[in-house]
């Protein structure tokens, strides 16, 4: 009977094309503009870490200015000073451990057509690639010493591989950053972890830098950072070593810590060292620190804010408005065919043959709803790339999901939409109909 | 075939309350011929709709086939009124956007005959109401009579045992009445039992037995032969 009651449904469409029209672009309207923040929303929500999100952490030291707390969510500054970061750096507990912050060079060839270019750069320690499991299609990473000492190495994305040496195997070939030369030491496949979970603190859905280079490099480059660095004390040195020795923090902080022995003494230590900064005078505040998962570490950092989650409720709240109208006109069209109705009750039909028969036809506008929905969602997700400029194109995609979820949304709200009217049509009195038709 | 005792049926609003059947009693044979007349709101298709299953009694007994429906859940009524029951209407009823074969094969669907039972049957009757050539057509394509003949032919698909007319012939003109008329004899004649409501005394004549109901009540049971022309009218 389910394929004559989708004929029928097909029938009845086609009989009254404005206003089938007119309830498909309701609930299409109303699901293009859920769908479209949803998937924002839902992309925003993202943790690329997930696989990993027991073992990896986000270090947090509390160095602050003891007269004011740091100004965020759990008040404790989210980057470590870069004399932190070298005394943590030195400590064996962790399965890896990672130190970086975001930079840029000018890139060159020598004797090539390609124009030097400006390009986002990560300053990093070796075990950046092993601590988020970022493959490489050639070669690999630096050796441990190139963390601590000055090594002219660089790693290059896989985009970055595609424009100088067109995808070739570039491993041992020089490339001019900042007119200094660099040998390329390998090259990673594509990785677009979204949100960016390991520097969220400049840009959560910024893309992910083109060129690496080793953190041994900051004294001999004077390598400042191109993100967000904050500071309370400047302190007393002069120039780049003053920066460096200052209480400015600048450097984003990671460990891998496979269990819970592990952790237990990673705190230990993190709480001795304090103990011990303490104890030179710095770290005048109460003694904390904090160790945040992936998820947490989104969290904290409100990479999904309160304006998207409003804005989510503010969507379904249109849908529903859209199902309301859906539901209208739906009621119209239903009762308008309460005669026809009558008559299948006096063949045979029963109460709950005619439910179906009109839930499946409202199930019909629904999936049409949601197709014409999911080409509005796309449609707006594309104006949002537009208007963006770049910006949000990690996050403003559809997935399979999103993709799935529209459908099921648009399901839901075609069965909310036609509940009411097809149960009103299935009680309804058909020997009314039957002598007045 | 069908035995009502005491059926009543009110019809209550805020403020007032209307009985439709009072103490209605009847009984109609297998393979009659009934006709039932009356004036304008007596109850007459009160009485067909409860005969027909699409209403329930507010009171009393009615036995279909034996069987007593007055307890009988929606599912298994319409089951009944499917298997059992055949209707035709004064307005016809059929489903316009529906070619003649699909306002056919309505009733045959909700009784989950295959495909090649249904098509079978649809092509039988069609040929028994002369209209096989018009399968395709919509029903605004036919005449007033041509309509009614598919309404019975849709009626007959299921072969029914119990056919109930409700003014067959109300919208059609005097010949095409006299050949619904004649159509729904020949039926009776294969055995199956006819309840004709109607405001046609020449109509009603024709019937082996006339029922008068007046105020929701049978008032005459006798037969068309011995009743006088003006109680019919």
């Amino acid at each position: 009977m389910i394929g004559y009651y989708i004929s029928l449904a097909l029938r009845s469409l086609r009989r009254t094309p404005t206003l089938s029209a007119l309830m498909v672009a309701a609930i299409a309207v109303g699901v293009g503009a859920s769908m479209t923040v949803l998937t924002l929303n839902y992309m925003m929500s993202q943790n690329a870490l997930e696989h990993k999100d027991d073992v990896l952490f986000a270090v947090q030291l509390d160095s602050w200015d003891v007269n004011e707390a740091a100004n965020t969510t759990n008040e404790i500054p989210w980057q470590l000073t870069y004399r932190d970061a070298q005394a943590l750096l030195r400590s064996d507990i962790p399965t890896h451990q990672v130190a970086m912050h975001r930079y840029g060079f000018t890139v060159e060839l020598e004797e090539s057509a390609i124009r030097p270019y400006t390009a986002d750069i990560r300053v990093t320690t070796r075990d950046f690639f092993n601590l988020f499991d970022i493959p490489f299609i050639y070669g690999g990473t630096w050796e441990k010493t190139a963390d601590s000492s000055p090594m002219q190495v660089v790693i290059l994305s896989k985009a970055t591989n595609e424009k100088l040496f067109s995808g070739e195997d570039s491993v041992g070939e020089t490339v001019i950053l900042n007119s200094q030369p660099f040998t390329v030491i390998g090259v990673i496949d594509t990785w677009e972890p979204s949100p960016k979970v390991y520097d969220v603190n400049n840009g959560s859905f910024t893309k992910v830098e083109s060129l690496f280079v080793p953190f041994g490099l900051h004294r001999k480059l004077e390598i400042y950072s191109w993100g967000n660095t904050n500071g309370w004390d400047s302190g007393e040195g002069e120039g780049y070593e003053g920066f460096l020795q200052s209480e400015s923090v600048w450097i984003q902080y990671w460990v891998e810590l496979t269990n819970k022995e592990q952790k237990t003494e990673y705190e230990n230590f993190l709480t001795a060292y304090i103990q011990g900064q303490k104890d030179q005078g710095r770290f005048e505040r109460p003694l904390k620190f904090a160790l945040s998962k992936p998820s947490e570490w989104l969290v904290l950092n409100e990479v999904l804010s309160d304006d998207n989650r409003v804005l989510g409720w503010v969507s379904l709240a249109f849908l529903l408005v859209c199902v309301i109208n859906a539901v209208a006109l739906l009621l119209a069209k239903f009762l308008r065919k309460a005669p026809e109705a009558g008559v299948r009750r006096a063949l045979g039909a029963s109460r709950n043959a005619i439910f179906t028969q009109h839930l499946i036809e409202s199930s019909t506008i629904g999936i049409l709803g949601g197709i014409a929905g999911i080409l509005l969602a796309f449609m707006g997700i594309s104006g949002i790339r537009y208007l963006a400029m770049g910006q949000q194109d990690t996050v403003a995609r559809m997935d399979w999901v999103m993709v799935i979820a529209a459908i099921g949304l648009a399901l839901i709200a075609s069965l909310l939409a036609g509940l009411y009217p097809a149960w009103r049509i299935s009680r309804t009195n058909p020997s009314i109909y039957l002598k007045t038709q | 075939m069908l035995k009502m005792h005491n059926v009543r049926k009110s019809f209550r609003t805020d403020t007032i309350e209307t009985h439709a059947l009072r103490d209605f009693s009847l009984e109609v044979k297998e393979g009659e011929f009934v006709s039932v007349t009356g004036p304008s709101g007596s109850g007459k298709t009160t009485f067909l709709n409860i005969a027909g299953l699409l209403e329930t009694p507010t009171g009393g007994q009615y036995l279909l086939d034996g069987e007593d429906v007055s307890n009988l859940n929606d599912r298994q009524r319409s089951r009944l009124r499917n298997e059992k029951i055949g209707f035709i209407f004064q307005g016809f009823n059929l489903i316009p956007d529906l070619s003649l074969f699909d306002n056919i094969d309505v009733p045959l669907r909700y009784r989950g005959f295959s495909a090649k039972e249904r098509r079978k049957r649809i092509e039988k009757v069609l040929e028994q109401v002369g209209l096989s050539a018009r399968a395709k057509h919509l029903p605004a394509q036919l005449s007033g009579g041509q309509q009614q003949r598919i309404a019975i032919a849709r009626a007959l698909a299921g072969e029914p045992r119990f056919l109930l007319a409700d003014e067959p012939t109300g919208n059609l003109d005097s010949l095409m009445a006299r050949q619904v008329m004649e159509l729904l004899e020949f039926i009776n004649e294969w055995g199956t039992t006819i309840v004709m409501v109607t405001h046609d005394p020449e109509l009603a004549r024709r019937a082996h037995r006339n029922i008068q109901i007046v105020d929701g009540q049978v008032c005459d049971l006798r037969p068309v032969t011995e009743q006088p022309e003006a109680a019919t009218a």
